[in-house]
């Protein structure tokens, strides 16, 4: 968003152009750095002589697993490090498929150059790493850490070898290898007494693999021509988007139980799970059904022409281009998604990552002495880095889209 | 019909006429009347049948444990009190929820005009040339946009309104006008009854409205700029003045000297919930407003530079109206989200429709009709409310044509 | 009354019977009876909103016609969706806006009907689009997207597509009108070679010289009605009708 500076220009030309350019300029200048100055100010107070972290230090493991049993930390571990080759491996094969395309921004970068554009572009999941390493007092965080690092570089080197086939094996692969993970994590504790933000990932990740393909169908009966179809998904998504979240999350909690027959009564984690299913693909379905208005009738009618059905016309023509279209937006519901599962610790009781911030300030160690704001912003911190991270990756994947559909 | 020169050599236009017989239907299974009616019946026959199942297993199950599926309970006598309200607990659950709802609306009608207008500034503060400006409004919207509400929410009430404010003896008064504190916000208010001050209210509008349509008629007859706007807003705040100096009512300002007299007190819990909910709906609007602004050709603003009006016309009369009409139905949206937030005040126990409603359930009210009602309730706030955005959106598009 | 019963269709390729078509309040096609035999090209001109277009699209069912008959190669078009599907693929059409697939490349886009609906291997497809490609001389371009071609190329791969599924009938939807015009000639070019190798073809276009060249027939429609119909020559020279010698003055 900032101007392009170009190099010549001095600092006190920079200074002229973007902060005094004119006498109100300069009193905007001045309002705004004596506000940001006292705000900066406080922060750094807050962070460096106030703060109180060591309510931070002492629960890491608390907001990372919740009451996970702690004999068993190498699972989660493990878990880590199993998803780092699956990200690598999945790192390598796109690369892959866009050399092969002839679409790689500069193939001929050294190896340096790749990690400092790789290290500028995902800065503040590395700030957010460092920070969580900075803050541990044993050295397994360190080993897991380096673990996984050496796990995506094989993962990635292995994807940019394998043969041409593997792509498609990719998907319900990659899905069943997490399926296979979540099991393997809730072994030794069921995962309605999970926690921390190990339990935030798991309702994120689930939810959002079940919503994305009830969302779709949604939003290819909402533009259904029959109107028995349309009226149907119209009805459930104008009910879902008219509800709040955390109302239908109290209601699964308390009255689920009487909609299904008593033995079939899921534990709390389905219930959770199923209500941002629901509710999210409701926002899906709305957001898909834009990408779908953005594709031309024209290409209908050539599938149409061509003697394609009505089946393949949608899934080889339509969805194609509408899902590429919004891929941006998607992915921001998807982030909503992920700052929602706060929501579930809140109204289902959950000691999840924000409810443990919560909690920890009522530890014998720490209770009475006002210690709040330390864990909330350490947890804000945690969000901030993932919805940022993905949200940038997003903007980045729509220019490169929109320079390959050209 | 004229003669064909060649080709087919026969002209079925006179053999055969519009009443020709309809072909030989298909058999069913290919027609593709049939097929779309068998398809539908299909699907409204499932989705019937799953709430049969859902409407049963609600009725069995209830039955079984002894619970009422009416909502007789609304007369029951409700058990529970909301705080900052006069209610009893003998009063019935409707009078409760009553109360609850009033209690969402306080925060998010406050909450909308808020936000728009924070949102707004923050919007054009992101597209400023002033660089320090618009870094500080990039900063605070990428900070806010990335955090879950509920952390903002908790973050609100318990790190700044009840352990990061002054305590009340020594109360934060900014601009002299307002008493912030631990225990809430004092902030200037009316002292007539609400009768009174709306009546005041109206007439004033009325008045000023008047105002800015007599402008506009002379300056079209004499020439010149009508400023309808900013007449219009001087004449509704002197008209008020008056007005209220006329009935003996006044604006009341807190003072604090310990303990604040005069305006009106919001709770710490309201308090916080408007914070939390002003500061991340305004993130959003800015948003949008940037992107709207931004969608605006550059080409409009190159044909008013073209026409020599100033960069404040140019913004107003050619950039500003076009943006609107983008970003109305997007800040629709925003107005819809900040109704449904409102029930993050759950978290905080602050009593509106949704902890109202499940603390009656804690009370054994019934919670499937209890549930079902708040959700109707919500449902119905939604649509009201998208309703008046759909209709302020039409008249932006109809005045675009 | 032959028309009734099904063994004189075959005789012509395609037969329209007292075809009526409507929009709301509308009617864009009024009682048309049209029958292009085997091997056949007609022109079909007219002022614009005359329902040219909606003429061509009834006949591989992008419209519904509301009242009379059509067969196409001797398959009624009915509600039957085997014949609509068999019609379809019968029938190649190429559109004013190319409607090209822009996520797929140019020789998927040609590839795709055939492997789908016809469930061609893809080694088979894949050579037939090449072969094809060749035919409207641009085999270089197959492995680019839709978005990096010029018009006039994008409207080759148009033609190349539809004639991948080997029709019998090619529908042409004004092709030239979206085009630059530098650009015209290298298409109207690839229709000239499809008519002289006999591809039956209806062509709605505003290109009188394309008519006068290639049409065997030259079909005249305003207002929903055929007006007239005549040999390029005929119809150029002394057209009898007035609505008819009204339009041949404004435009040429």
């Amino acid at each position: 968003m900032s101007a392009p500076t170009l190099p010549h220009l001095s600092s006190a030309q920079w200074l002229r152009k973007n902060l005094f350019r004119g006498p109100l300029d300069a009193v905007i200048t001045i309002l705004a750095g004596a506000v940001v100055g006292y705000v900066v100010f406080r922060m750094l107070r807050f962070v460096f002589v106030s703060g109180r972290w060591e309510i931070v230090e002492r629960n890491l493991t608390l907001f990372m697993v919740g009451q996970y049993d702690r004999t068993q930390l190498w699972r989660p571990a493990l878990a880590v490090v199993i998803s780092a080759a699956l990200a690598g491996l999945v790192a390598g094969v796109i690369r892959r498929r866009q050399a092969a395309a002839g679409r790689l921004p500069d193939p001929h970068l050294g190896g340096v150059r790749k990690l400092t554009n790789l290290s500028g572009r995902l800065w503040p999941a590395l700030v957010g790493l460092l920070l969580l390493l900075g803050l541990t007092t044993s050295p397994g965080p360190w080993l897991v850490a380096g673990a996984a690092l050496l796990a995506a570089a094989a993962g990635s080197a292995l994807g940019r070898r394998a043969p041409r086939g593997f792509a498609w094996a990719l998907a319900p692969g990659i899905l069943l290898c997490l399926f296979g993970l979540v099991a393997f994590l809730a072994q030794p504790l069921e995962w309605d007494r999970w926690g921390g933000m190990m339990l935030n990932l798991l309702l994120a990740g689930t939810s959002i693999v079940l919503c994305f393909p009830l969302g779709v169908l949604l939003a290819l009966g909402r533009r259904s021509q029959l109107p028995a179809i349309r009226a149907v998904c119209t009805g459930y998504i104008e009910l879902f988007r008219g509800a709040p979240l955390i109302a239908l999350l109290l209601m699964a909690n308390v009255a689920l139980g009487f909609f299904v027959p008593q033995e079939l009564a899921p534990g709390k984690v389905v219930r959770a799970i199923v209500v941002f299913t629901l509710f999210t693909a409701a926002y899906i379905a709305e957001i898909v059904r834009g990408g779908l208005q953005s594709v031309p009738d024209g290409q209908l009618e050539a599938g149409k022409a061509i003697g394609l059905s009505p089946v393949r016309i949608t899934a080889m023509i339509e969805l194609p281009q509408a899902l590429r279209n919004v891929i941006p937006a998607m992915v921001g519901q998807f982030i909503s998604l992920f700052k929602d599962t706060t929501l579930a610790g809140a109204a289902m009781g959950f000691l999840d990552l924000l409810a443990g911030a919560e909690a920890a300030t009522s530890q014998p160690a720490f209770r009475g002495q006002g210690l709040i704001a330390e864990t909330l912003v350490f947890v804000a911190l945690l969000f901030w880095v993932g919805s940022y991270t993905m949200s940038r990756e997003s903007q980045r994947l729509e220019l490169r889209l929109g320079v390959g559909q050209r | 019909m004229t003669p064909e020169g060649d080709g087919a050599g026969k002209d079925p236009a006179r053999t055969v006429s519009f009443a020709t017989p309809p072909a030989s239907r298909p058999p069913l299974w290919r027609d593709v009347r049939v097929l779309k009616w068998v398809f539908q019946l299909g699907v409204v026959g499932a989705v019937a049948m799953l709430l049969g199942v859902l409407v049963n297993n609600v009725r069995a199950n209830s039955a079984r444990l002894g619970i009422p599926t009416g909502f007789d309970y609304l007369d029951q006598p409700a058990q529970l009190t909301i705080p900052g309200n006069d209610m009893r607990a003998s009063q019935p659950v409707r009078e409760a929820i009553l109360q609850g709802t009033l209690n969402t609306l306080r925060v998010v009608i406050a909450g909308i005009v808020l936000a728009t207008v924070i949102g707004i500034l923050i919007g054009i503060a992101r597209l400023s040339g002033n660089w320090l400006l618009r870094n500080s409004a990039r900063v605070y919207v990428e900070i806010i946009r990335n955090v879950p509400l509920l952390l903002i929410v908790i973050f609100s009430y318990l790190a700044f309104v009840i352990t990061g404010l002054p305590t009340i003896d020594v109360a934060w008064e900014p601009l002299g006008i307002m008493v912030i504190s631990n225990r809430g916000a004092v902030v200037p208010w009316h002292d007539g009854s609400n009768t009174q001050v709306t009546a005041i209210l109206l007439a004033a509008l009325i008045v000023a409205v008047a105002v800015g349509r007599l402008r506009v008629a002379w300056t079209d007859r004499r020439g010149g700029l009508p400023h309808a706007g900013f007449w219009g807003t001087l004449t509704f705040i002197a008209a008020a003045l008056i007005l209220g100096r006329a009935g003996g009512v006044g604006l009341s300002v807190p003072v604090s000297n310990g303990r604040p007299s005069g305006g009106i007190v919001l709770a710490p819990e309201y308090f916080a919930l408007l914070v939390a909910l002003v500061v991340y709906t305004a993130s959003h609007i800015a948003e949008i407003v940037r992107g709207s602004i931004q969608a605006v050709p550059k080409g409009q603003n190159e044909a008013a530079q073209a026409l020599a009006l100033t960069p404040m016309q140019r913004m107003w009369k050619v950039v500003l109206p076009q943006a609107m009409r983008i970003a109305v139905p997007p800040i629709g949206n925003q107005y819809l989200n900040l109704l449904k937030n409102s029930s993050l005040g759950f978290a905080i126990s602050y009593f509106e429709l949704t902890k109202v409603t499940s603390v009656s359930i804690g009370n054994a009210r019934p919670a499937v009709p209890s549930y079902l009602l708040l959700i109707a309730i919500y449902l119905v706030f939604s649509v009201a409310l998208e309703f008046m955005v759909n209709l302020t959106n039409r008249r932006l598009a109809l005045v675009q044509r | 009354m032959s028309a009734h019963d099904h063994s004189a269709a075959p005789r012509a390729m395609i037969e329209l019977i007292g075809v009526w078509k409507r929009f709301d309040d509308f009617v864009a096609l009024r009682d048309i009876n049209l029958s292009v035999a085997p091997q056949e090209v007609v022109v079909v001109i007219g002022p614009s909103g005359s329902g040219k277009s909606t003429l061509i699209r009834c006949i591989n069912r992008l419209e519904k016609h509301d009242a009379g008959r059509i067969f196409v190669g001797g398959t009624e078009l009915s509600d039957d969706l085997r014949n609509i599907q068999e019609i379809r693929r019968e029938t190649g059409m190429v559109f004013q806006q190319f409607n090209l697939f822009p996520h797929l490349s140019v020789l998927d886009n040609v590839t795709l009907g055939p492997r789908q609906a016809r469930k061609m291997p893809k080694r088979d497809a894949n050579q037939l689009g090449m072969q094809l490609l060749e035919q409207v001389r641009i085999p270089e371009q197959a492995q680019k997207y839709p978005g990096q071609l010029s018009g006039g190329q994008q409207q080759r791969v148009a033609i190349a597509r539809a004639l991948a599924m080997r029709p019998k009938v090619m529908l042409f939807d004004e092709p030239t009108s979206a085009l630059d015009p530098e650009m015209i000639n290298e298409v109207l070019d690839a229709m000239k070679d499809l008519a002289r190798e006999g591809m039956t073809m209806i062509v709605v276009t505003h290109e009188m010289g394309f008519a006068r060249e290639v049409a065997d027939r030259v079909v005249f429609m305003a207002d929903g009605e055929i007006v007239e119909t005549g040999t390029p020559e005929h119809f150029f020279t002394k057209p009898s009708e007035n609505r008819t010698k009204a339009f041949l003055s404004q435009i040429l």
